[in-house]
């Protein structure tokens, strides 16, 4: 089973890159404009530091690494599982779900492989190059640091999944609404700020209901060597939300074979 | 022995009526109609294995919905659906690396990429063996003449060859049912005959078709069995023979005059529609005489610039068979 789940996943990526090729200059184009619109924001960091300004108890790199970990992420995700929302509500508008249904896999696991998108390279290679900028100003980091980091990021990009399925889910429901990613990304950017700026009610938010905290700050702390037992402990919302985006987006599928469309 | 099994099925769905005009859109603003849609009513049937049946309809007679049904798309209201003994909105995993699907209008294809990546996207998907692969696939664009199609990208192909990839990519895993929603629609007649030739091929090879059109050309030329639906309910389940013996063998002829005629009158036609002098829709019978004595017979009468034959329209065939009480 798992091999054939591998194999699936495999020609998935192979017409992803297949596709990419067919059409050269559009693939390098998004991956421009993916790189120019998402690195916009660290160059407003740079600007507030840079007139005198600060986020209270946090320098620039530190800052910059936060939003460096948050730009890996959003990578990650745009090319993984991202696609998925504008799959949805391709086949809810065109009532094509059918297609994916009469296939022996999981419909779930078919949209997110199907919709593999190479576009955001450039976005992780930027963000990693930021990444290690930002790194090699911070101090020393630890081997237990980096461990850390790596599982809170794989936390974070939960979260990312989680969001991801929670705004297809809704597109069954408000079909074909483009303002839907809109307000998820407003809260997503919550993530990419040093969590001691906010007031307690929106860490709190930002920490446990929709732990988008965990996106960039939380691993980024972990190389700061800040990450505490509640880093941690976070990490049990952020796969309840990840649980529950899989949940809701399998309840919907469940409701259209019920309608058809 | 019956492979689908079908008894008492329906389908019922609830929607919104938005009504049309600028106020009654204004109102559904604030309080929408919800209106109860009866897709599928009480429907029984039996196909045999091995057989070819077409399920007819006009649009929006439920035949979509009795497909998605039995392809496990879509769960029944009520009602009993067993296909090779599988129930298929419970066993769908299962059921589905057994059946096939054609549908019409939407495509299974990838758009940006040759038909072949597609292919193998199925191959990983039925995880079929490499040598059954490349065997099945040589076979089914041997059928088809399809060797240099399947290179090129999807986009460019026409919707004819598109619709013979559709075929080979729902054949490739030798399904012993395959499902064909409006199969023809669009395509050219060399194309459709092409698809016909290929669906009768496959059956000889022991594949049970079910096919909803309402091109009544396709069911004549492919089905032993007809199921007619109308209005969700089903009007008529008999053999093809039948159906002909029960509507009688009937054609519509349309001309188009060049010298007026005040009317046309010659056994075994019915004049059905007459928009002016010049034009005439005529039902021709033709138990009693061929299409070419009646063609010849009408060529001698008055002298015509067009003439077309069709086929009953699907409307027709579920009026008569409603005035025909016999027929069920």
């Amino acid at each position: 089973m798992l091999k054939k789940y591998l194999l699936i996943y495999f020609e998935c990526i192979k017409i992803s890159v297949s596709t990419a090729i067919t059409y050269r200059l559009n693939f390098l184009l998004d991956n421009f404009i993916m790189i120019v619109s998402n690195i916009l924001f660290p160059l407003v960091t740079l600007l507030i530091y840079g007139s005198g300004a600060e986020f209270p108890g946090w320098s620039l790199y530190e800052v910059l690494l936060i939003q460096a970990v948050f730009t890996m992420s959003t990578a990650v995700a745009n090319i993984f599982f991202n696609g998925l929302l504008w799959a949805t509500m391709h086949h809810v508008i065109d009532g094509s779900l059918e297609i994916v249904l009469i296939k022996p896999v999981d419909c779930l696991f078919y949209l997110i492989a199907s919709t593999v998108d190479f576009s955001s390279t450039s976005l992780l290679i930027g963000g990693i190059i930021m990444f290690a900028v930002a790194l090699s100003h911070v101090g020393a980091v630890t081997a237990l640091m980096v461990l850390q980091f790596i599982v809170l990021f794989l936390a974070g990009v939960c979260v990312m999944m989680g969001i991801s399925l929670i705004m297809a889910a809704t597109s069954f429901k408000w079909v074909g609404n483009s303002r839907l990613p809109e307000i998820f990304n407003s809260i997503k950017y919550f993530g990419r700020y040093p969590q001691n700026i906010f007031p307690k009610a929106i860490s709190a938010f930002t920490s446990f209901i929709i732990p988008v905290a965990m996106i960039g700050y939380f691993p980024a702390a972990a190389l700061l060597g800040e990450a505490d037992v509640t880093a941690f402990a976070i990490i049990l919302p952020c796969l309840a939300f990840t649980a529950a985006g899989v949940l809701l987006f399998r309840h919907m599928v469940h409701l259209y074979e019920g309608v058809g469309g | 022995m019956a492979i689908i099994d079908v008894k008492n099925l329906t389908k019922t769905y609830y929607t919104y009526r938005r009504g049309s005009g600028f106020t009654a859109v204004l109102k559904s603003f604030f309080r929408r109609e919800r209106v109860c849609v009866n897709a599928v009513q009480d429907v029984s049937f039996q196909v045999e294995e091995g057989e070819i049946a077409g399920i007819l309809g006009p649009n929006g007679a439920g035949k979509s919905t009795t497909i998605k049904m039995l392809t496990g798309s879509l769960y029944p209201t009520s009602g009993y659906i067993s296909v090779m003994g599988y129930t298929p909105y419970r066993d769908r995993k299962t059921y589905v690396n057994h059946i096939g699907a054609v549908f019409g209008q939407k495509s299974q294809l990838i758009w940006d990429i040759p038909p072949i990546d597609s292919f193998h996207m199925n191959k990983a998907i039925y995880s079929i063996p490499d040598k059954e692969f490349r065997k099945t696939l040589d076979e089914l664009t041997g059928m088809f003449g399809l060797e240099d199609v399947i290179e090129k990208p999807t986009r460019v192909l026409s919707l004819g060859e598109r619709m013979k990839c559709e075929f080979v990519m729902a054949m490739l895993h030798r399904p012993k049912i395959v499902f064909l929603d409006e199969p023809t629609i669009g395509l050219d007649v060399i194309a459709k005959q092409r698809i016909r030739s290929f669906i009768r091929e496959m059956n000889r090879h022991g594949v049970t078709f079910i096919l909803t059109t309402h091109d009544l050309e396709d069911v004549e030329q492919l089905a032993r069995k007809v199921i007619i639906i109308n209005h969700g309910k089903k009007v008529f389940d008999d053999t093809l023979q039948n159906l002909k013996m029960n509507l009688g063998a009937k054609k519509i002829i349309r001309l188009v005059l060049t010298k007026p005629m005040a009317e046309i009158k010659l056994g075994g036609i019915k004049v059905i529609e007459k928009n002016s002098d010049f034009e005439y829709t005529l039902e021709v019978s033709l138990e009693n005489s061929s299409i070419n004595t009646v063609v010849k017979q009408l060529a001698e009468m008055c002298e015509f610039s067009d003439i077309s034959i069709k086929e009953l329209p699907m409307e027709k065939i579920i009026t008569e068979i409603y005035e025909n009480k016999d027929v069920q």
